[in-house]
C-alpha cells in the first residue's frame, strides 16, 4: 500500500471530529471517500496533507511514517492536496498560480522544470494557456477547480487528494472533472477523491469509504458499495442510526423525495431508494 | 518660484522618508493583511543605535550604519516571531493592530530606558554644505535619502514580482492555508516579512535621521505620517505608498511654509479625509485586484463569560461598598488623585467599550472628543464664567455634533480604514488643539481653570471629586447596562458579530452605529471636562493621540465588551507609574509590555478572566436542552 492511515483520531480545539479511522490507498488507484456534509472527509485530507495535526495514530506512506512532518515535506514526498473550495490565489495569474505549486521543487534547473510541466499542463488544459497572464479571481467555478487541480500537479505528486472537487459546478463540468481523475489514474497516479456526489464518485474509482460521524461504517471495492442498499439511506444523511429509528429515517427519506420532485423516480442523480 | 521650488524638494525629502515608512507598511500587510504599527521605532531604533556606535564609542559610519542594520533586522525577527506570528493565529485584525501598538509603546520605552528622553542629532554623511542645483539649495544627505529610497524600491520590486520567493510572500497574503499546501512554511515567511520590514525601516532612520532630531518617542510621528500616507496612496501597492508619502511630504511642507507650521497637520489629515471620502481604497489601485466578496473575516471569535444575574449583584455591591470605604483607607494625595482620574477616565472607556466591545467598530479617536469636551467647558468657564454644569453640558453638545460629522466618514467605512479615520480625527482634534491657540492656549495649554462645582457645592478636593465621579459612574453603569441588556444592545453585538447577517435581519445598521458612536462621544466629551476641571488646567498632550491609544489598551487589558472590565484597566495603567514612582522611566516599557502579554494570553481581559473564575465557580450549570435537533421535516 502506498498510503495507509492506521487508528487516526483527529479534530478541532481538543474535540475529536475523526475517529479511529483506518484506511489505504494503493499504487495507481482511485480511492473515494463518501459521506455527507461534516462527517469528516476533509479533516482526513487535511490530517494527511498535514494542514491538522492528527491526536493520535499513525500515517504512513511508502512505509515510512509521516505524521509528524511538516506539510512542506510531505509535498516533497509526493503528496499534493487540492484543497476544498479551490483556494486558488485570487489575486495573482494563471502562471503565478502553477508557478507557487512547484515552490518545493528547489533544484538548480528548477525553471526549466517548471516551464516544462506548465508547457505540458497548457497543453492538457488549453484555458490555461490561453489566460495565462490572467488574474484568476474572476474565472468561473470549473476554470478555478481545474486550474487548482493543476496547480496540485505542478509538485509532481504520486499521490493527488481532491476534497470535493464537484462543489459548486454544474453538471456538466462534474463530469469533465470526473474525467479528469480518471486521465490521472492512466497516468499512474493515486487518487484519493473526497466526494458528496456517492455514486459519481464510485462510478469512477476503485475502492471506496464511507465516512459518517467521524467514521468508516462501509468499505470495499466501488462498484459493491454502489449496489450496496445502505448507501442510498446513509448518503442522504438522514440514516444516521445511533439518532433516528428505522422507521422514522424512512418517513423523513419519503418527505425528502416529495420536497424534492416527482416521487416516481429517484430524486437524487444516482440514488436509488430502496 | 525658486522658493517654491526649494520647498518642494524639502518636500520630496521628507516624503521620502514617509514613503520608505510607508513601504515596510506595504510589505508587512500584503504578506500578513496587518498593520504594523512597530515600523516607525525601527526607524528610530536604527538612527539611535548608529548614532551611538559611531558618535560615542567611535565606531566608523560604515561599520555603525551595518551593524544597527543588522541588529534592528535581528529585533524585527525577534518582534516577529515573539509575539507578532503567534497573535496572527489568536487575534482579530483590528486587535492585531492595537497589540503592534503596545509593541510600538514597549520599543518605545526601550529606547527611553537606554538612550532616555533628550533629542539627539545625528551628524550627515558628506559635511554640512548643502549643494546648489540650478541654483536650489540641497543638503547633500538629500542626495542619500533619495538614493537609499529608490535602491530599496527597485530591490523591493524585483524580490515580490520576479522571484519565487517573492511569489510565496504574497501567497501567504492571499490564502494561508493554501500556500502551506503548496509547502511555504507560512509562518516563517510572515515572521520575515517583518525582519525586512524592519530592515528598511532602520536603513531609512540611519538615512534619514541627520536631517531631523530625534528622541525615543519620535518613531510614534513617524508611524503615523507612514500610516497616513500609505492610506493616501493604497496599502496593498507599493507606487501607492510612495506616492502617498511623496504627496504627504510636499503638502506638509508647503503647508508649512505658506500656511503656518501649527496647522500643517490639519491640512494633511483634511488631504487624508478627504482621500478616505472619494476614494477609500486609495489614490492607487493594486495591480492584483482583490475581490470584493470576500470578506474580511476574523481569524478567532470571542467569547465574553457572562455572570448570571444573582452573581452579578452580589459582585456589584461588594465592588460599590469597597469604592465607597476607599477614601478611608487611602491617604489624600498622589494615590487619590490616581484614583479619580481613573474614575474619569472610565467614563469615556464605557462608551469606548459600546463603540468597541458591544459594536466591534475601532475607534482611536476617542480622546479627541474628551479635547472637545475638555476645551469647551474650560474656555467658557474661564473666557465667560459660565457654571461648569453648563459648560459641560455644552461640551457635550458640540461633541454629538463631532461624532455625526465623523460618523459621514466612518459609517462607510470597516476594518483598517475605520482605524485610520477615526486616528485622523483624533490628530485633527490635536492640531486644532496646537493651531487654535487663541481658544486653546496652543501647545502650552489652557490654565486657570475652575473646580468643578454645582451651583454652591464646590468639589475643589480630590475626596470630593472622588464622590462625584463614583456618583456619576453607579448612574452611568445603571444606564448603560440596562441599555447593553435591550434589544439595541443586542443589535449592536450582532452588528460585531457579522455586519451583513444584522442588516439581513432587519437591524438599522447605520441607526445602531451612529448612536453608539454618539453615546460614546457624549461619555467622552464628560470625562474631558471633568478632567479639566480636576487639573485646573488642559494641555493639547492630555487629550492626545497617546491618549487614545492609552484608552483602548486600558480598555483591552481591563476586558472589552463587558462595560465594567475597562476599570480595571484603567485602574492598573494610572495607578502603576504613581505607585512606581522612581522606575518612572520604565513606565512606557512596562505598559508597553503588559498590552502585547495581555493581547497574546489573556485576550479576555483582566476582568474577563476574573468573571470566567467567578463564573466557574458561582454560576449554576445551564440546564442544556434535550430536545432531538430535527423537529419536524
Amino acid at each position: 500500500m502506498m498510503l495507509e492511515c492506521r487508528g487516526i483520531t483527529a479534530g478541532y480545539n481538543g474535540s475529536p471530529v475523526l475517529e479511529k479511522i483506518d484506511i489505504s490507498i494503493g499504487e495507481g488507484e482511485i480511492v473515494t471517500l463518501v459521506g455527507a456534509n461534516g462527517a469528516g472527509k476533509s479533516t482526513l485530507v487535511n490530517a494527511i496533507s498535514g494542514l491538522l495535526r492528527p491526536m493520535s495514530g499513525e500515517i504512513h506512506f511508502d512505509g515510512k511514517r509521516i505524521d509528524q512532518l511538516s506539510p512542506a515535506d510531505r509535498v516533497r514526498m509526493g503528496i499534493a492536496h487540492v484543497p476544498e473550495g479551490r483556494q486558488v490565489f485570487a489575486g495573482m495569474t494563471v502562471a503565478e498560480n502553477l508557478s507557487l505549486g512547484a515552490y518545493t521543487q528547489s533544484s538548480r534547473s528548477v525553471s526549466d522544470l517548471r516551464s516544462g510541466r506548465m508547457r505540458e499542463l497548457c497543453d492538457q488544459y488549453p484555458f490555461l494557456r490561453e489566460r495565462i497572464n490572467d488574474v484568476v479571481g474572476n474565472f468561473s467555478g470549473g476554470q478555478q477547480q481545474m486550474l487548482a487541480i493543476a496547480r496540485g500537479l505542478m509538485s509532481n505528486p504520486r499521490l493527488i487528494m481532491l476534497d470535493e472537487p464537484s462543489l459548486g459546478l454544474s453538471p456538466l463540468m462534474v463530469q469533465e472533472v470526473l474525467n479528469l481523475v480518471t486521465q490521472l489514474r492512466e497516468r499512474g497516479l493515486s487518487v484519493l477523491l473526497s466526494e458528496q456526489n456517492a455514486r459519481a464518485a464510485l462510478a469512477i474509482a476503485d475502492r471506496g469509504y464511507v465516512i459518517e460521524n467521524g467514521r468508516v461504517t462501509l468499505s470495499g471495492k466501488a462498484s459493491d458499495l454502489l449496489d450496496s442498499p445502505e448507501i442510498a439511506e446513509r448518503y442522504l444523511g438522514v440514516g444516521a442510526a445511533t439518532r433516528f429509528s428505522q422507521e422514522e429515517s424512512k418517513r423523513m427519506a419519503a418527505s425528502l423525495r416529495d420536497c424534492i420532485g416527482p416521487a416516481t423516480d429517484s430524486p437524487v442523480p444516482g440514488v436509488r431508494m430502496s | 518660484m525658486t522658493e517654491f521650488i526649494q520647498i518642494t524638494v524639502g518636500g520630496v525629502l521628507v516624503g521620502a522618508i514617509y514613503a520608505l515608512i510607508a513601504l515596510g507598511f506595504s510589505l508587512v500587510y500584503r504578506v500578513t493583511n496587518v498593520i504594523n504599527l512597530t515600523q516607525g521605532a525601527f526607524c528610530i531604533l536604527g538612527a539611535l543605535s548608529t548614532y551611538m556606535l559611531e558618535v560615542e564609542f567611535g565606531w566608523g559610519l560604515p561599520a555603525a550604519a551595518g551593524a544597527s542594520i543588522v541588529a534592528i533586522t535581528l529585533i524585527g525577527m525577534l518582534v516577529g516571531a515573539g509575539a507578532f506570528v503567534p497573535g496572527l493565529s489568536r487575534l482579530s485584525n483590528a486587535n492585531m493592530l492595537m497589540m503592534t501598538a503596545g509593541m510600538l509603546t514597549l520599543l518605545e520605552g526601550l529606547m527611553l530606558v537606554v538612550w532616555g528622553s533628550q533629542p539627539y542629532a545625528p551628524p550627515p554623511f558628506m559635511g554640512m554644505e548643502p549643494v546648489h542645483v540650478f541654483g536650489v539649495l540641497v543638503p547633500t544627505q538629500g542626495f542619500w535619502i533619495i538614493g537609499t529610497t529608490c535602491a530599496i524600491i527597485t530591490v523591493l520590486w524585483y524580490l515580490l514580482a520576479r522571484t519565487t520567493f517573492g511569489k510565496a510572500l504574497r501567497a501567504c497574503a492571499e490564502n494561508p492555508a493554501a500556500a502551506t499546501l503548496m509547502g511555504i512554511n507560512v509562518s516563517r515567511m510572515q515572521v520575515f516579512s517583518i525582519a525586512l520590514a524592519a530592515m528598511i525601516g532602520a536603513i531609512a532612520g540611519v538615512v534619514t535621521a541627520p536631517t531631523t532630531s530625534i528622541q525615543f518617542d519620535t518613531g510614534r510621528l513617524f508611524t503615523i505620517s507612514g500610516f497616513i500616507a500609505v492610506a493616501i496612496g493604497g496599502i496593498s501597492s507599493f507606487p501607492g505608498a510612495i506616492a502617498g508619502g511623496l504627496l504627504l511630504g510636499i503638502v506638509t511642507q508647503l503647508a508649512t511654509a505658506y500656511v503656518s507650521s501649527l496647522f500643517s497637520g490639519a491640512i494633511a489629515l483634511g488631504l487624508l479625509l478627504v482621500v478616505l471620502i472619494w476614494r477609500p481604497n486609495g489614490l492607487i489601485r493594486a495591480g492584483t485586484q482583490r475581490r470584493q466578496d470576500v470578506r474580511d473575516e476574523p481569524r478567532v471569535w470571542k467569547h465574553v463569560t457572562r455572570l448570571q444575574p444573582r452573581v452579578r449583584t452580589v459582585m456589584a455591591m461588594i465592588g460599590l461598598a469597597l469604592a465607597i470605604a476607599l477614601p478611608l483607607f487611602v491617604p489624600e494625595g498622589g494615590i487619590m488623585s490616581s484614583l479619580v482620574i481613573a474614575g474619569i477616565l472610565f467614563i469615556a472607556l464605557m462608551g469606548l467599550d459600546v463603540v468597541m466591545g458591544y459594536a466591534g467598530q475601532v475607534n482611536l479617536g476617542q480622546a479627541g472628543f474628551m479635547a472637545i469636551g475638555g476645551y469647551t467647558a474650560g474656555y467658557l468657564a474661564t473666557q465667560y464664567d459660565v457654571a461648569p454644569v453648563w459648560g459641560t453640558l455644552a461640551g457635550m453638545a458640540l461633541s454629538l455634533v463631532a461624532a455625526l460629522a465623523l460618523s459621514l466618514i466612518t459609517l462607510r467605512l470597516r476594518g483598517l480604514y475605520l482605524a485610520l479615520a477615526t486616528l485622523a480625527f483624533g490628530l485633527l482634534m490635536d492640531s486644532c488643539a496646537v493651531g487654535l491657540a487663541d481658544i486653546t492656549g496652543g501647545p502650552s495649554g489652557l490654565v486657570g481653570i475652575p473646580s468643578f462645582a454645582i451651583g454652591p457645592f464646590d468639589f475643589g478636593s480630590p475626596v470630593a471629586m472622588y464622590y462625584l465621579v463614583l456618583g456619576l459612574l453607579v448612574a452611568l453603569m445603571l444606564l448603560l447596562g440596562g441599555l447593553i441588556r435591550s434589544s439595541f444592545g443586542r443589535a449592536l453585538q450582532a452588528i460585531r458579530t457579522d455586519q451583513m447577517a444584522a442588516a439581513a435581519l432587519g437591524i438599522n445598521v447605520v441607526r445602531c452605529k451612529l448612536i453608539a458612536l454618539s453615546i460614546s462621544a457624549i461619555l467622552a466629551s464628560l470625562a474631558g471636562s471633568l478632567y479639566a476641571f480636576f487639573f485646573h488646567f488642559l494641555s493639547p498632550d492630555m487629550v492626545g493621540t497617546s491618549r487614545s491609544l492609552e484608552l483602548v489598551a486600558m480598555l483591552v487589558i481591563g476586558g472589552e465588551g463587558t462595560l465594567v472590565g475597562a476599570l480595571f484597566g484603567a485602574v492598573l495603567l494610572t495607578l502603576l507609574p504613581t505607585v512606581f514612582q522612581p522606575l518612572a522611566q520604565w513606565k512606557t516599557f512596562a505598559s508597553g509590555g503588559l498590552l502585547v502579554l495581555s493581547f497574546l494570553y489573556m485576550p479576555e481581559g483582566i476582568f474577563g478572566s476574573f468573571a470566567r473564575w467567578v463564573a466557574a465557580r458561582f454560576n449554576k450549570p445551564a440546564k442544556i436542552s434535550t430536545s432531538p435537533v430535527v423537529s419536524h421535516v
